[in-house]
């Protein structure tokens, strides 16, 4: 497969992703996340150039999560009384920059950047802005994500209610 | 109009929406609260270094918390005093001077004016340095690392002010030798809301968890009976004086958390028994959410223990800002139970945060209307049914209660009302 047709490939797949994040169809999210999965978001500092280490082991994240716990995330949306997001806000994924930095049929490391606007109830909008390295490895057939790390812009956040 | 006291009435109990939308209000607060209480700032162990430092904010004002040539703890308000200018603008760091980026005045880390550029050239020479270093917050105290400061000099003693508060808090930060320090990193997070309903919810509003947390109950994950298992020797609210409140309960850990933490929690109950007293260390390993106030709360929860600020940002507006704390000798899986549970649970993106991030908001737009706003709030859950025990100090009753919240209001109200001529 050419360079160009494995970055096509990760632009459908994100796109498809960035779909079923928009339209509610969290469970079919949850299925493109392998049994492994990593998905991480660290918190930023504003330190001095070149000194930050959001990636040190135990920096405290917006997002820490295995399979176990995206699927707790899930089944709480599902219960109906998830506060924050009931009645649901409206929510939409712009992705860009696809990277493919290192891949082939098995295994691929990809970057890609993302706005996400989120609308509710007329007084409450919000964006998440950010850069998410993804490595994807194809299960039976599929392409999995095994680990995602979302390097978001903000420091100062607010109520995380999305899945990036 | 009336005095902000009066917006407190303390015979039916009830509170006036104004406390929480009225922007003469939050003003008056920001002198009569937070320029005179005992405001958390930092833990020790994020300075341990000369030169290290962190800043923060005691309520709308940017502060510098360092720990100087000598190791003792400055707070320095975050200000040059040529222009105004904010002179560090890092969270965090260590260092040997502050250095203004405006026109390049120098502090050392004692807060002295050691640097001005063109001191003989334009200044001739004449400028009074030894009167121009930073401003330093007068009174700075630490209880079991946790660094607090005052912009009032003639306020009590910090022990004095935590009072009753200091038996609860040693239950967790004095439970080892060893003691706790902080994760790197901040949760901090924006959100509407006014400050005191996040404060006041931690200083023992037990009331709201079947129902705000009600997804977390449908899950499984919450019963309201695990927090009515042991009344008033486990599972208990407390009000104290000054206007401290603190929630215990009992809730067994899931067997997950329980297989990782268990070896760890019985070696800590041991030692905690050798240190706190026999009702003190009956506590440990208890739910504990804790205000100390203002706005100062701490929370430990399957596993973790957060502790944080909630900084005001106008009536309805508040920014968060929480800090993990581990246990120093904790073994590592201990560790990243902790810090995954927090994250999980009580970060921006937490199961439960989100659920209390969406009440404060929509209380304070809901009530501010002309209408609404006439019409007190109700304080008046457990009013005068809590007790007094032998063995644990404060006012106690068993969940659900409202007792110590009110209590945060009662101590409000004492400092709104001070009949020193500022009206609402």
């Amino acid at each position: 497969m050419s360079a160009v047709e494995l970055r096509h490939e990760f632009e459908d797949l994100l796109y498809y992703e960035a779909w079923l994040l928009d339209h509610d169809r969290l469970e079919e999210w949850l299925a493109l996340c392998a049994e492994q999965v990593r998905y991480w978001a660290p918190t930023r500092t504003n330190v001095a150039r070149g000194s930050e280490e959001w990636s040190r082991p135990l920096m405290l994240a917006h997002f820490d999560e295995d399979k176990g716990s995206l699927t707790l995330r899930v089944q709480r949306i599902r219960t109906g009384v998830a506060h924050a997001d009931e009645p649901p806000a409206r929510v939409r994924h712009l992705v860009s920059n696809v990277r493919v930095l290192d891949g082939n049929a098995e295994v691929a490391t990809l970057t890609s950047n993302f706005i996400v606007f989120k609308s509710r109830r007329g007084r409450e909008e919000s964006l998440f802005v950010g850069c998410r390295e993804d490595r994807w490895r194809r299960i039976d057939g599929t392409w999995k994500l095994e680990e995602r790390l979302i390097v978001l812009d903000h420091d100062v956040i607010e109520n995380i209610t999305v899945l990036f | 109009m009336a005095e902000c006291g009066e917006l407190v009435d303390l015979e039916h109990r009830t509170v006036s929406p104004r406390v929480f939308t009225d922007p003469d209000v939050y003003r008056a607060e920001q002198e009569r609260i937070f320029a005179r209480c005992w405001l958390y700032v930092a833990h020790a162990s994020q300075i341990p270094q000369p030169g290290d430092f962190v800043t923060n904010y005691m309520g709308e004002e940017s502060v510098i918390v360092c720990r100087d040539a000598d190791g003792r703890v400055r707070v320095f308000v975050n200000s040059c005093r040529h222009r105004g200018m904010r002179i560090c603008r890092t969270d965090t760091g260590n260092t040997r001077m502050f250095h203004c980026p405006y026109h390049g005045w120098t502090y050392d880390v004692q807060g002295r004016l050691v640097g001005v550029p063109q001191y003989q050239e334009a200044y001739y020479g004449e400028l009074k340095r030894e009167e121009w270093g930073l401003l330093e917050v007068p009174r700075v105290e630490s209880y079991r690392g946790l660094i607090f400061a005052s912009f009032a000099e003639e306020v009590e003693s910090l022990d004095a002010y935590l009072a009753e508060m200091k038996w609860y808090l040693d239950t967790v930060l004095d439970r080892t030798a060893a003691g706790w320090v902080v994760l790197p990193g901040v949760h901090k997070w924006s959100l509407k809301g006014n400050w005191k309903l996040a404060a006041e919810q931690f200083s023992g509003d037990n009331y709201h968890v079947m129902a705000g947390h009600e997804s977390m109950v449908r899950l499984g994950l919450l019963d309201q009976k695990t927090f009515m298992g042991q009344p008033w020797t486990r599972d208990f609210e407390v009000q104290m004086e000054k206007g401290h409140g603190w929630l215990n309960l009992t809730m067994a850990d899931p067997p997950a958390l329980a297989e990782v933490l268990g070896a760890h929690q019985a070696q800590v109950q041991a030692e905690a028994r050798q240190r706190l007293s026999p009702a003190q260390s009956d506590l440990v390993g208890c739910i504990y959410v804790g205000t100390v106030f203002p706005n100062f709360s701490l929370l430990s929860f399957v596993g973790f223990v957060t502790v944080r600020l909630w900084h005001p940002r106008g009536p309805n507006r508040m920014e968060v800002w929480s800090w993990g704390l581990v246990e120093r000798e904790a073994p590592p899986a201990v560790v990243e139970l902790a810090r995954k549970m927090q994250i999980l649970t009580f970060s921006p993106s937490g199961i439960f945060e989100q659920d209390d991030g969406e009440m404060w908001g929509e209380c304070v737009e809901a009530m501010g209307g002309v209408y609404r706003r006439r019409f007190p709030l109700n304080y008046q859950m457990g009013a005068g049914h809590g007790r007094r025990d032998p063995e644990k100090p404060g006012l106690i009753h068993p969940p659900s209660t409202e007792i110590s919240v009110f209590g945060f209001y009662e101590r409000w109200r004492a400092l709104m009302s001070d009949g020193t001529g500022v009206h609402a």
